[in-house]
């Protein structure tokens, strides 16, 4: 299969390419950068890994930088991971305008006419192709800082249902993962005390595990899960 | 650029089922005569997209053959 995978250069990106190269799958990665860990995978599966280096916060220019000389249409897509995002973390009296702007450019924005373009190079191959997008347990349990960024995932979880409805007679799926907390560099700058508290409201009481998550993306994408659509897979360590 | 527009037609009403058209004109009507839904339509927008990078759909929704025509001549 062909995948298309945004913020593919660490965490849970980065972790979605190993897991489909491992499956032997191609996978189209795209990111801001390019760090080593990221160049390693690519030396490891020769050809199988490709990259380029597009800003989703550039929601106006996406099509070109993404669709015009890098998944063209000469590419068959099968599979679309939204993945990557930003947490703009703030109480919400604080809200910055700009700042909440910029984070739906990259968390929303840039996914939704990602998605238009995933399914038309879909509608041109007849392919029964499958989107995934990444969301976030603090859709469904609040935390303090983060309403601003639970509401990018909300709207995420919303679209994803829908497109599920609207285009499932064409065979096409759309499904959300929605991960628990990780120790990614994402949630880098929580205190000890804070990991803490947010890991003592799982059912796991632990971190949710990137390899967990990455694997039922790649189960998502798979024939397997050929009969699942419009559904958000909880992978959070069982948050309560 | 005509037989184009007119083999997209018959590819998408072959996968249908749907008899073959000989001929459109102008004012042939999309989904009342020639029976494509919007999802027709949508394949429709990105073969044509394909082949002369023109969206049909960008900037409105078009009815007729000859309204392709015209956004395929601008
Ligand atoms: N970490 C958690 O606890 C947690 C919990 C629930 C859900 N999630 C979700 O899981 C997903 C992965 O997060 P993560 O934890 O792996 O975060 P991360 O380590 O911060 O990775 C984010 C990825 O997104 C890319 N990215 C960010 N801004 C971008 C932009 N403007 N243009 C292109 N790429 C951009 C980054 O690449 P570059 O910087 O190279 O551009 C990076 O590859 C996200 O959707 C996140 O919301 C995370």
């Amino acid at each position: 299969m062909n995948i298309l995978v945004t913020g593919c250069s660490r965490g849970v990106g980065l972790e979605i390419c190993r897991v489909l190269l491992e499956q032997g799958h191609t996978v189209y990665g795209v990111a801001r950068s390019c760090p080593q860990e990221f160049k390693d995978l690519q030396t490891q599966y020769p050809g199988r890994l490709q990259y380029k280096s597009v800003d989703l916060s550039d929601s106006e220019h996406v099509r070109e930088n993404v669709f015009g000389d890098f998944v063209t249409n000469k590419v068959q897509l099968d599979g679309f991971v939204n993945n990557a995002a930003l947490a703009y973390d703030d109480i919400v009296s604080n809200i910055n305008l700009d700042r909440l702007k910029g984070m739906y450019e990259v968390n929303v924005f840039s996914p939704m006419v990602m998605t238009k373009y995933a399914i038309r190079n879909m509608l041109l191959h007849h392919t029964k192709g499958s989107i995934v997008h990444i969301s976030s347990i603090s859709v469904h349990t609040g935390y303090k800082g983060l309403a601003m960024y639970a509401s990018s995932k909300g709207a995420l979880e919303a679209f994803s249902k829908n497109t599920a409805r609207e285009w499932g007679s064409l065979g096409i799926r759309s499904n959300v993962v929605v991960p628990g907390f990780m120790p990614t560099a994402m949630s880098a700058t929580l205190t000890d005390e804070q990991r803490a508290k947010i890991y003592a409201r799982t059912s796991l009481k632990d971190a949710t595990s990137v390899r967990s998550v990455a694997e039922t993306v790649a189960y998502l994408l798979s024939e397997k899960a050929a009969s699942i659509t419009g559904q958000n897979i909880h992978v959070d360590n069982g948050t309560i | 650029m005509k037989e184009k527009v007119l083999e997209v037609i018959n590819m998408i009403r072959v996968a249908k089922n749907l008899p073959l058209v000989e001929s459109v004109t102008d004012n042939t009507r999309l989904r009342e005569d020639l029976d494509l839904t919007s999802f027709d339509m949508a394949e429709l927008t990105v073969r044509i997209e394909d082949e002369y990078g023109i969206d049909i759909f960008e900037t409105g929704l078009v009815n007729t053959i000859g309204e392709i025509y015209a956004k395929l001549q601008k």
